[in-house]
């Protein structure tokens, strides 16, 4: 019996008449749902996080930075060549400009035709004027000089100074510049010459501080690639910097990236468990609508075989189907969104990578087989002996072939978000627990609502009874719209809270601009000044460079060999500070704040998680080097500090009086309005030692990647609760047969089309409420776990949730049963029983 | 088609009986279980036929399931187209129904997805013959539903469903046909139709027919009458 063309023929022909009776709709739109989420999700992510992975990279001027004290190895450069990365090479150093009498320390960087790499050089004609973003660098004799060097010098745009043994002409102020500003230490103005003009200078000298800036840019592929192959042979004055490693890419981007897109992740994977479940029902209810099918068949002579040859092929043909449907639907859907979004979004979002069909794909499959599989392998089955029996059912799936197809889809799907096998098998091991518990909730709930039972009319109690009759049904479809619910109040929940959280942390007069290089004598002038002004500062804050040298005596090149993550920012120069009192936003974590009485003990109070990178702890001891001098502390307390806060923060913060013997600046932060930008002039023309560092740019940045997160997470809402509804549909859909049946009976026995209304409405809005409250009390519980670990907030009672969520799923179930269950009363009890004879 | 000598039993019961379990308050309560079936034994050469009558719920249809391997019996052996049922594993006897079995039901068991040639093409596709449509097709013809072919059973009258389910039931050319109560749903017009239609095909082809009814007028027209009373084998002759 093995003529597979024939099968495959016959499969094909069921598969078409199936098809066309409307069987295969709810497993094939489920499908489609799930794929389609997946796919639009995947292709969303993949761009977005393009998007802003190119955003940051603009911000360092290439997506790879290796700086050095020597120029790039050749060897080095020909391998980026090779690996197909363009390379462009600048050097940084420090060196006084002069104009006439004026002189001061600029940070000078020297570069070539080409850089940036990644992103664009910005420009004005004038200070703080209209920037522009140029494609150019200054040519051979000119300089591009931040605004704030021109009153230091009491030149204009234009004018000249000497630079060594050259004089460079000043022809555009400087706005923005890639790769710049991330380190606080060199904040002197900024120049940017043409690399030409420096060995005309002669202004580098054998031991100037001369940095090496190489930039790199390229297929992710070909960059880590080479970052694989460099970073062992990096020295320990060698760094690397890409968007999301190293020292000067910065904690907030990379911390909202990650978090986007573990929650893009997890919110997909909700679209495709409902889906799943959802495709499950129809699978069931497909399956059941064949058992005669599968009967005659085998009493036809088909073997088990023949059974699975033709029932499987049906299978993957829909597979296939819905799959490439929900891939076309999800690609689309995603340029939609991206055309929508285009004014929010960088001009130019990068063209997605083919992974996310092929993710959106495999999903379908995965889906599909682990889902619905199962029950059609029922069919398998089927007793031959049902043509003589009709009652005879096949033995009930085994709870492991269900349960485990779905568990093994899910474990695959979510292993390919995690990476990891330990973490998907707890995660899931908690989440077949949780679901347990959530169903012995769910089944709870259910039985207390028998209580109404009692008092309520004839209608409304067979509507009612319809809930309790199949316990196992109801308590799934609790579960699946509760679970939908609770994932769009979470979703909504975290996604306003996370806004408003950075809100209240970047409030409208959260601090835009830096002030370092302030000198003791003038620090109380300055304060003046700022309060002249009326500008809030966070407080000046002393700071003294030094260099952590050992821990325990011993080396911290032993203990923190170069290259290891976060090696870099150790050992480059540390900002140090003092302070008697905490500052406002850190926190202790461990240990004593050691307070006033303090005052010259040698102890320290560390960064906690700077602290885990040094694995140092309580009590350890810490030896710097200031140059001029040593000195050892022991840590006594740990702090938390919010680098968001744009106020300043330290590392290391010593008690006053340790550090007196060492040279200090002082440096703040304050805000200051955009119509106010004017002042700085002022200020560096009274203070023309400081440094200002204008931080709007980055928080615009910022503030922007966070609206593109904010974008995208209230597209997947939509597919959660599309999603959704596919459940609810699939479960109308599974009890549809019985329920028109028993309407005819019932009406056969004179019971009212109005009557039978009620009671389906009864029943959905009852089971939309059960939901909802089941929704409520998830979300509430998710929610603290959320904001306890995840993202440390203070969580408070969510009231609205009780208020909102248990009429809103009342309403929406309610509607959505009402109405799917029409056809039970729209035909004549007659054509109803005859036709199910 | 009949493979087995003149004479040669094509189908034979010996001692075959059927137990249920554990259904309490039945009659005939032996052991803990419900007998449906007791002692059941007879031969069949080929091209005999046999009407087995009784009341409802006298164990008829499990009989016929029985006899046709679609279930297997608690008790005594089943001989069908020359091998031991009981030792056939279910894949076994569908493959041996494919091959010697045709069906005929009280309910036509149609498949309702299908058209009436699809559905007589089925046993033909399952058992790979090649020109299953022009077979199909003549076979719809001889049953007088040539203008039908493509339509579906919804589509068509009881009596006509039953003629497609004969046509169906003769595609392979079986050794034996099973019918249960086939005019059992129909009116007495269609009802004579179908069973003229069902000896006729039967003559021709030289078919061993296993005919369940309780129509004494339908009974008559086979060689042997098989009655059976709770099970028990109360009369068999002529
Ligand atoms: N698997 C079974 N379990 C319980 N009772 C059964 C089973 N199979 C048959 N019966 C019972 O056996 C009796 C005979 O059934 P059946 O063979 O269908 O009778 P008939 O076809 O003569 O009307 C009936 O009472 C039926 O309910
Ligand atoms: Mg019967």
């Amino acid at each position: 019996m093995a003529n597979n063309l024939g099968h495959w023929r016959l499969a094909w022909r069921l598969l078409r008449r199936d098809w066309r009776a409307g069987e295969l709709r709810v497993l094939l739109s489920a499908l489609v749902i799930a794929v389609t989420a997946t796919t639009a999700i995947g292709f969303f992510t993949d761009r977005l996080q393009r998007a802003m992975v190119g955003q940051s990279a603009e911000l360092l001027g290439g997506d790879l930075l290796l700086q050095g004290p020597r120029p790039l190895a050749l060897a080095w450069r020909q391998r980026a060549a090779t690996e197909g990365l363009a390379t462009s090479e600048t050097l940084e150093f420090p060196s006084v400009v002069v104009s006439g009498d004026n002189f001061q320390l600029a940070g000078i960087r020297a570069v070539a035709a080409g850089f940036p790499l990644r992103g664009t050089l910005r420009t004005a004609a004038t200070p703080y004027g209209a920037e522009q973003a140029v494609t150019t660098i200054p040519a051979a004799g000119e300089a591009w000089v931040e605004a704030r060097l021109l009153p230091l010098l009491g030149l204009e745009v234009g004018g000249q100074f000497e630079l060594g043994s050259l004089a460079l002409r000043i022809t555009r102020v400087l706005a923005f510049e890639p790769g710049g500003g991330g380190n606080f230490a060199a904040l002197a103005p900024r120049v940017l010459i043409n690399q030409a003009d420096v060995t005309s200078a002669e202004v580098l000298q054998p031991g100037s501080r001369v940095s090496y800036i190489s930039y790199f840019a390229g297929s992710e592929a070909a960059l880590r690639r080479y970052r694989t192959w460099l970073e062992p042979q990096l020295e320990p004055s060698h760094r690397l910097t890409d968007v999301r490693h190293g020292p000067q890419a910065r904690p907030s981007v990379g911390a909202a990236l990650d978090r986007a897109e573990q929650y893009l992740g997890l919110a997909s994977l909700v679209a495709v468990l409902l889906a799943g479940v959802a495709i499950a029902m129809g699978a069931r209810r497909y399956s059941e609508r064949h058992f005669d099918v599968a009967a005659v068949l085998r009493c036809l002579g088909a073997g088990q075989r023949d059974i699975l040859a033709l029932f499987l092929p049906q299978l993957l043909w829909l597979g296939l189907l819905g799959s490439t449907l929900g891939v076309i639907l999800g690609f689309g859907l995603q340029f939609g969104l991206f055309y929508l979004l285009r004014e929010l979004l960088p001009g130019t979002v990068p063209p997605a990578g083919w992974q996310p069909l092929a993710v959106g794909f495999l999903t379908g499959i995965t889906v599909l087989a682990g889902f619905a599989l199962p029950p059609v392998l029922r069919l398998k089955q089927v007793s031959a002996l049902r043509v003589l029996r009709r009652e005879l059912d096949p033995m009930p799936l085994r709870g492991w072939l269900v349960y485990g197809g779905a568990l093994a889809a899910m474990g695959g799907l979510m292993w390919r978000y995690t990476g990891s096998a330990a973490l998907t098998l707890g995660v899931l091991g908690g989440a077949l627990a949780a679901l347990l518990l959530l169903g012995l909730v769910a089944y709870a709930l259910l039985r207390a609502s028998r209580r109404l039972q009692r008092g309520v009319g004839v209608a409304w109690r067979y509507g009612l009874n319809n809930l309790w009759r199949r316990p196992l049904l109801s308590v799934s479809q609790i579960l699946a719209f509760g679970l939908t619910l609770m994932a769009m109040a979470l979703i909504a929940l975290v996604r306003g809270d996370l806004l408003s959280t950075w809100q209240t942390q970047l409030p409208a007069d959260a601090p835009n601009h830096f002030v370092v290089n302030v000198v003791p004598e003038r620090v109380g002038a300055f304060g003046d000044f700022l309060a002249a002004g009326n500008i809030r500062s966070a407080g000046l804050y002393p700071m003294v460079r030094g260099r952590l040298a050992e821990v325990n005596g011993e080396p911290l090149a032993v203990r923190l060999p170069p290259g290891e993550e976060g090696a870099g920012a150790v050992n480059r120069e540390l900002n140090l500070t003092w302070s008697s009192e905490l500052p406002a936003d850190n926190t202790i974590t461990a240990g004593q704040w050691f307070g006033a009485a303090a005052s010259g003990e040698a102890v320290v109070s560390v960064e906690a998680q700077l602290a885990v990178r040094l694995e140092v702890k309580l009590g350890d001891e810490l030896r710097f080097n200031f140059g001029s001098g040593e000195l050892a502390v022991t840590i006594t307390s740990l702090r938390s500090v919010q680098w968001d806060s744009f106020r300043p923060n330290f590392f290391m913060i010593f008690p006053p009086g340790l550090l007196d013997n060492y040279p200090a600046t002082y440096m703040t932060s304050f805000y200051l309005p955009d119509k106010r930008k004017g002042e700085l002039a002022q200020m560096l023309r009274d203070f023309p030692a400081v440094t200002v560092i204008d931080l709007d740019r980055l928080m615009e940045q910022v503030r922007r990647i966070l609206e593109q997160v904010t974008m995208a997470v209230e597209y997947v809402l939509l597919f959660v609760l599309l999603a959704g509804f596919a459940v609810l549909y699939a479960a109308l859909q599974a009890s549809l047969d019985e329920r028109l049946y028993e309407g005819a009976l019932l009406r056969t026995l004179g019971a009212s089309r109005a009557q039978l209304r009620a009671g389906h409405l009864a029943e959905y809005a009852l089971l939309g409420l059960l939901a909802g409250l089941f929704a409520a009390a998830g979300a509430e519980l998710v929610a603290f776990i959320l904001y306890q670990q995840v993202f440390q907030l203070a969580y408070t009672i969510k009231w609205p949730l009780w208020l909102l969520l248990p009429p809103v799923g009342a309403l929406l179930i309610g509607a959505v049963g009402y109405w799917g269950t029409r056809r039970v009363v729209r035909n004549s009890p007659l054509v109803v029983l005859q036709g199910l004879s | 088609m009949s493979q087995s000598p003149e004479g040669f039993p094509i189908l034979s019961a010996r001692g075959v009986g059927k137990q249920v379990a554990g259904v309490s308050g039945g009659s005939g309560k032996e052991g803990g279980g419900l007998t449906i079936l007791s002692d059941v034994s007879f031969e069949m050469a080929a091209g005999e036929s046999l009407a087995v009558v009784g009341v409802s719920g006298s164990g008829k249809s499990t009989l016929l399931g029985l006899l046709a391997g679609l279930d297997l019996p608690s008790s005594g052996e089943i001989h069908l187209a020359g091998k031991c049922l009981n030792r056939l594993d279910e894949d076994g006897r569908a493959r041996l129904r494919g091959a010697h079995v045709g069906f005929v039901f009280q309910s036509f068991q149609l498949l309702p997805s299908l058209t009436a040639l699809e559905n007589v093409m089925l046993p033909l596709e399952l058992a790979g013959v090649a020109a299953a449509a022009e077979q199909a097709t003549q076979l719809l013809a001889r049953v007088g539903l040539a203008a039908r072919l493509g339509h579906y059973p919804r589509q068509l009258s009881g009596g006509e469903q039953q003629r497609v389910a004969i046509a169906r039931a003769f595609a392979i050319s079986p050794s034996v046909l099973f019918a249960d109560e086939p005019t059992g749903n129909l009116d007495a017009a269609s009802g004579e139709r179908v069973s003229e239609l069902l000896f006729a095909l039967n003559a021709e082809q030289g078919t061993t027919l296993v005919l369940v009814t309780h129509d004494e007028r339908l009974a008559a027209r086979c060689g042997r009458t098989l009655r059976l009373d709770a099970g028990r084998v109360v009369a068999d002759g002529q």
